[in-house]
């Protein structure tokens, strides 16, 4: 799963930056503050100078540096989340709709949803179970407006959109249950759009998938 | 060549300056003036009136969040609220005030006796009331607007939102920006080709560049609301039209080429107010000056080509150029904090009331504009997209930045526009209660959204854990909203007091409005109050310090840069 690893080294770059920068700056207006101080202590005139050609210049050429810089990170940790190639392994379908989630395994021809009533503090929220260790395809579209599905800890989100499916790639490394929201404004009960991922082993998932296979169905 | 500007402070051709006002006193000679310094204070207390009618809204939204799964306010309710209180921030708020301050200074600062097309000017700023009433009037109508400022398809549509609110929200929008796209092609008509002898483009100031920057952006981006406005409506008359992909992402991209040149748009007039105020109260010329220039105008440009970075996380956009040209924007940014920084250090700082405003504006702007950087790299934004981080990243560009220029602006200009001074004591009380407040309400929204609560939920769960962030946040807020309300009371109670502000109250005034009286007569300058010789972008400050140092040449120059009053014979 690229997405906690990328996030976490481009954002933890991006902060640290960002943090340095933000220290120069109130840096430089302390330093302007102690100057003026002392300006007015020895009762010296302030500077008369509009312009220095040579230093703004050097720092135009800084500054592109930095932006290109970041400009470089920002792609290529793009490329690197779209790098997943071959066949999934297995495919899921997330419909988002007014107001609640529905999840489609296509090849095991069954569907599950849930109530989102009450949101998180709701007993049966829809359950998006996924399998450890392999390559799965999620494609997102939805039945009405326009819906976002985010986990937050897969540090990944993805609009639902009607007339359109957006797919992505994922390949879980552990067992473990998440909380999911939509993050696209949708309607009166939007706060009420909450779901989970779980993930569980290859064997525990095969058992899942048995235990709702109906023959009916198929 | 001295005879060049010499003239420039008697009317060159006087028949032009005639008073087209239909009424002369009273009331009516203020709603039907064609004065630019009148409609724009029309405008910007309008906008005003705005402010705590749309910052009301905010604050019964902070309330219903203070609490996790509270129910003050219902689920429609809420959403109108935050509907109403962006669309309002951003179409009668903060744009007006940015466009309208240059109503009122532009003129003033290269010299100019009235602006350009007053008439329509006045045209503007009623139709902005009226779309400014409509959108009021959208929310009393059945099935108030509740799609969100920026109103994606379908939600929006009719079957989504049926009712009339929706459809009056869009007349409302589309005259209210409609009106400010002519205000701001007035605005730079006058800058371009009005400005007095010797005001050559390189020497108007920084408050002034920052409007043309302004102005080209809104007449080059608001047609595109306008064209999102009209296909939103289309499709509520036949909501097939949104069940197709191609015309949602459609309304998307139109709603963003205006959305994203619209937040430089109400920003760009305000660090052009905030480098005034640091230059006036560092005692010193701007520094520099001409890299600034041409960074606004860089930045304007640039802001043309960075709206679908709104739109990485529907994959339908292309999300390397967007991250490419949003960072790359980082540039001029970092080109113009120089030119703050630069008249900051070199100078002997005062520090009164705008200026406190002023250098709050510095980090608190910076905290908006380095998340900026954050939310323009998509992995990133994979993950904030949506949430509390995004809102926490606009309201310190928007609040923290742009507001914060504009109280500088409004507490550095108010002596020069009324005439009367301002209580330096409640600026302070004013000053500490907003920064307080605005940290305190927006810095915990980067926590929670980080934690990924979403956008506009009418409440959260106990669970999530996000109880005391939003509380911090709730109560920021009614510090900030005390903070606003001790500025109402200081202008009010300056307006009664009437202590005579005096053509320069701050010393130390740098551009030509200093030099005419406060309020300034009607066609700005007079035979009492001559425009003074422009040898710089600075010109009264040259003036104060003598004749600037003879160099060969420099006559022939000035002469160059002069420009010819547009209505000579």
């Amino acid at each position: 799963m690229p997405f906690r690893s990328t996030f976490s080294r481009v954002f933890t770059l991006e902060v640290g930056i960002a943090a340095a920068v933000f220290v120069l700056v109130l840096g430089a207006v302390g330093f302007a503050f102690l100057r003026s101080r002392l300006r007015r202590r020895r009762g010296e005139e302030p500077s008369n100078k509009s312009e220095h050609t040579v230093v703004e210049s050097a720092y135009v050429v800084l500054l592109l540096a930095v932006a290109g810089f970041l400009v470089w990170t920002s792609l290529t940790a793009n490329a690197q989340e779209n790098s997943a190639s071959g066949r999934p392994s297995v495919t899921v379908r997330v419909i988002g709709f007014q107001w609640c989630w529905r999840f489609d395994y296509p090849a095991s021809h069954f569907s599950v949803t849930g109530t989102c009533e009450g949101g998180a503090s709701g007993e049966n929220l829809p359950t998006l179970v996924l399998p450890t260790g392999r390559s799965v395809a999620i494609e997102v579209t939805s039945a009405d407006v326009v819906h976002e599905f985010s986990v937050p800890y897969l540090r990944y989100r993805t609009e639902a959109m009607p007339d359109h499916t957006n797919t992505f790639r994922v390949t879980l490394t552990r067992t473990g249950r998440w909380l999911g929201r939509c993050s696209e404004f949708c309607g009166v009960l939007h706060a009420d759009m909450d779901f989970y991922v779980k993930a569980v082993s290859p064997a525990d998932y095969r058992r899942w998938l048995e235990s709702h296979h109906q023959p009916v169905l198929s | 060549m001295t005879d060049v500007v010499g003239t420039a402070g008697i009317d060159p051709n006087p028949v032009a300056l005639v008073d087209l006002s239909i009424a002369r006193r009273g009331l009516p000679s203020w709603l039907t003036t064609t004065d630019h310094k009148r409609i724009a204070i029309l405008t910007m207390a309008s906008s005003l009136v705005f402010l705590l009618t749309f910052g009301l809204m905010a604050l019964t939204m902070r309330a219903q969040l203070a609490q996790p799964e509270q129910h003050l306010v219902s689920n429609q309710a809420y959403d109108e609220l935050f509907t109403l209180h962006g669309s309002g921030m951003i179409y009668l708020v903060l744009t007006p005030l940015a466009i309208g301050m240059g109503l009122y200074l532009v003129p003033l600062q290269i010299g100019a006796p009235m602006v350009a097309a007053p008439k329509a000017c006045l045209w503007s700023y009623w139709t902005y009331i009226f779309g400014g009433l409509i959108i009021l009037l959208s929310a009393a109508s059945t099935g108030g607007p509740d799609a969100g400022w920026y109103a994606y398809t379908p939600l929006s549509d009719s079957q989504n939102s049926p009712g009339y609110g929706m459809d009056l929200w869009i007349l409302g929008v589309m005259l209210a920006v409609g009106a400010m796209m002519v205000m701001s092609g007035a605005v730079l008509w006058t800058a371009l080709r009005m400005r007095a002898p010797g005001m050559s483009l390189l020497r108007m100031p920084v408050f002034t560049w920052s409007e043309v920057a302004t102005c080209l952006m809104s007449v080059a981006s608001f047609p595109s609301l306008l064209g999102a406005m009209g296909l939103l409506a289309v499709g509520r008359v036949d909501p097939s039209l949104f069940s197709h992909n191609t015309w949602n992402v459609a309304y998307q991209f139109l709603f963003w080429f205006y959305g994203h040149p619209v937040v430089y748009v109400m920003f760009f007039p305000f660090v052009g107010a905030v480098a005034e105020v640091i230059a006036t109260f560092s005692g010193r010329k701007y520094f520099g000056y001409t890299f600034t220039v041409y960074s606004l105008l860089a930045f304007a440009a640039g802001s043309m080509a960075v709206f679908g970075h709104h739109m990485f996380t529907t994959h339908q956009s292309v999300n390397d150029y967007f991250s490419l040209s949003s960072i790359m924007l980082s540039v001029p940014a970092g080109v113009e904090y120089f030119g703050l920084i630069g008249t900051l250090v070199g100078g002997r700082i005062r520090y009164r009331t705008p200026m406190l405003f002023a250098l709050a504006f510095i980090p608190q702007f910076l905290v908006g504009g380095l998340t900026g950087i954050m939310v323009a790299t998509p992995v990133i934004d994979n993950q904030v997209h949506g949430t509390y981080f995004i809102v926490a990243h606009f309201h310190y560009t928007l609040f923290a930045g742009s507001v914060f220029g504009a109280f500088a602006g409004l507490y550095f200009w108010f002596p020069k526009a009324t005439g009367v001074l301002l209580s330096e004591r409640l600026g302070r009380i004013n000053f500490w209660l907003m920064v307080i407040g605005t940290n305190m309400a927006f810095l915990p929204m980067f926590f929670s959204g980080f934690e990924g609560m979403p956008r506009r939920v009418v409440t959260y769960s106990d669970a999530s854990g996000f109880g005391t962030l939003n509380l911090v946040s709730s109560i920021g807020a009614g510090i900030l909203a005390l903070g606003v309300g001790v500025f109402v009371y200081n202008a009010l109670r300056s307006l009664i007091l009437a202590r005579s502000a005096g053509a320069d109250p701050w010393g130390a005034g740098q551009t030509l409005e200093w030099t005419t009286s406060s309020p300034p007569p009607r066609f700005n300058f007079d035979g009492d109050h001559p425009i003074p010789p422009i040898r710089s972008y600075a010109p009264l400050l040259e003036l104060a310090r003598g004749p600037a140092p003879r160099r060969p040449g420099a006559a022939e120059e000035a002469a160059v840069g002069a420009t010819a009053w547009p209505n000579e014979p």
